[in-house]
């Protein structure tokens, strides 16, 4: 079984291998949400219900084959440091980060499959693509749940589908949702406009680390919202075809700010390229807002392509949690903002030269 | 300032300016927030105990794992599976606010799906008997009778599979 130690040292599988398509999507998820029939939920379960339903999974899960060598850990097992990586990685939920005994996580070693057993539910199953590839990720998601029906009973009703422990998640239990990186939608004033759209749709936009959390970085989530009265193919197609044109508006976005004002959009790009590779101290914050547009000065061919994978690794290892796990002990806030501006200024160093020039492209 | 007053279901409003407000005595802006007030009251009293919850599908407690039903109201979440049967009347009213439709179009569990498809054929069977027997077309009847009893043998087949 895969350590903690050695699942950090792997980048996850969607964080590498770039390309056009990640230019504006980054990630695809599709969550499902299952429970064991005649067993409480994990918020309604006794403690010796909990735990029957964890070791039931826990032995069932690590047979999948894809989850040999895989993460298995129950989160008693884990410290809050540990939790905090996970959450950051999206391997796991904040809700679950607050759980112990008789809560688990199974991960694959190249962590594009992560299952959480007593969550909310006694079972979400996770998959995670580069790109927008949600039906892709939803067959990922499917093989688990397909090998587990087998298996065990699962709480289904034939009119409301997979019960779930909230009403939200009824019927498919399905959430599927993508990470769109929309800078030149920001700059150019657009964003709320498109979120509007978005909502109006019956989709939700949510920051980074999902409901109710900020947008940071110029990163947005979007979801659906219903889970009943659909099919998984008709939620997954209807998602995909908002989400392929939210990427549209965001590259013709870019593509107009390039032409009208070429001297305002390097000077945001020089400007993070600056202040990122000369600051000594930087909040998580303020090292996401200018990652941003250092990805947005490498898609738009000012910067090297290179730095696009440097970026998105960045976006990762400069989060709280990372910085402290990579320390080997907790750092208070000051310590880690020294700590990240060094980290960023190191990896920078590299794709430097060619940065550096960047006023000779005009 | 504005005093909206509804009596009956028929509404009210009066503007106020300050100095009026203050001698017909309505001085305390938050005075006026009766919405505000009743939003404020715990759930439980705000929605009255009223004997339609106590019809088929509206238990007050779920009899597999006494989950009750002032619990849902107060955390929107369930017990177990079961609490959906046993409080199925009250979880339909909120269902059209959170989603696209009411009833699941998705994928079963393997095996669930053929059982429902069965079933629902019977329904369907049995409710065109019954149009049939009542517009006297006995022709008709006798095959559905048919269709019928063919329909409940391969569900009694299948059900009767470990």
């Amino acid at each position: 079984m895969m350590r903690f130690s050695t699942l950090l040292k792997h980048p996850s599988d969607w964080m590498t291998g770039h390309d056009a398509e990640t230019s504006v999507v980054v990630t695809s998820r599709v969550r499902l949400a299952r429970n064991l029939k005649s067993v409480p939920f994990p918020g309604w379960a006794t403690k010796g219900q909990r735990g029957e339903a964890f070791f039931q999974l826990k032995d069932l899960l690590q047979e999948l084959p894809v989850m040999s060598e895989g993460f298995a850990h129950e989160l008693s097992d884990l410290d809050s440091l540990q939790k905090q990586v996970l959450v950051e990685r999206h391997l796991i939920s904040r809700e679950q980060a607050a759980r112990n005994e008789g809560s688990g996580s199974v991960v694959n070693r190249k962590q594009t499959l992560s299952l959480m057993i007593n969550e909310e539910d006694h079972l979400r199953i996770q998959a995670i693509r580069p790109s927008l590839q949600l039906h892709e990720a939803y067959e990922l998601a499917l093989s688990v749940d397909k090998f587990l029906e087998d298996k065990i009973d699962y709480a289904f009703h034939p009119k409301w589908g997979f019960l779930t422990a909230c009403p939200t998640n009824l019927g498919t239990g399905m959430r599927a949702s993508s990470m769109l990186h929309l800078p030149g939608l920001v700059l150019s004033d657009q964003i709320g406009q498109v979120l509007k759209g978005i909502g109006k749709l019956g989709l939700a936009v949510r920051g980074l680390y999902g409901e109710g959390t900020e947008s940071l970085g110029n990163l947005y989530q979007i979801s659906n919202q219903s889970t009943l009265g659909e099919s998984e193919g008709q939620i997954l197609s209807r998602l995909t075809k908002v989400i392929g044109d939210v990427a549209r508006y965001e590259l013709q976005a870019r593509a107009k700010l390039l032409e009208d004002d070429p001297l305002m959009v390097q000077d945001h790009i020089g400007r993070a390229t600056g202040i990122l590779t000369f600051a000594r101290i930087i909040t998580s914050k303020e090292a996401l807002t200018h990652l941003s547009m250092l990805r947005l000065g490498s898609d738009l061919g000012i910067l090297p392509e290179s730095l696009i994978e440097i970026c998105d690794r960045l976006f990762m290892e400069t989060q709280p949690a990372h910085l402290q796990w990579r320390a080997g002990r907790k750092l208070p806030a000051d310590t880690r903002d020294s700590l990240r501006a060094q980290i960023i200024r190191e990896q920078l160093q590299p794709a430097l030269p060619a940065a550096i020039n960047i006023s000779d492209s005009e | 300032m504005f005093y909206t007053q509804v009596t009956n279901g028929k509404m009210k409003k009066t503007a106020l300016c300050e100095s009026c407000a203050q001698k017909q005595g309505v001085t305390d802006p938050n005075g006026l927030l009766m919405s505000d007030q009743l939003m404020g009251m715990p759930l439980a009293q705000k929605i009255p105990e009223s004997p339609d919850f106590l019809k088929e599908g509206a238990a007050a407690v779920c009899p597999s794992c006494q989950f009750s039903l002032e619990d849902y109201r107060k955390v929107g979440r369930l017990g177990c599976g079961d609490c959906y049967l046993a409080f199925g009347a009250e979880i339909e009213q909120r269902l059209s606010s959170l989603h696209k439709g009411l009833e699941h179009s998705g994928r079963a569990p393997a095996g669930l799906l053929e059982l429902e498809v069965k079933r629902s054929l019977i329904d369907r069977l049995n409710n065109d008997l019954e149009k049939a027997i009542a517009s006297e077309d006995y022709e008709a009847a006798a095959t559905i009778r048919d269709e019928l009893q063919l329909a409940i043998k391969s569900l009694s087949e299948e059900e009767s599979q470990p």
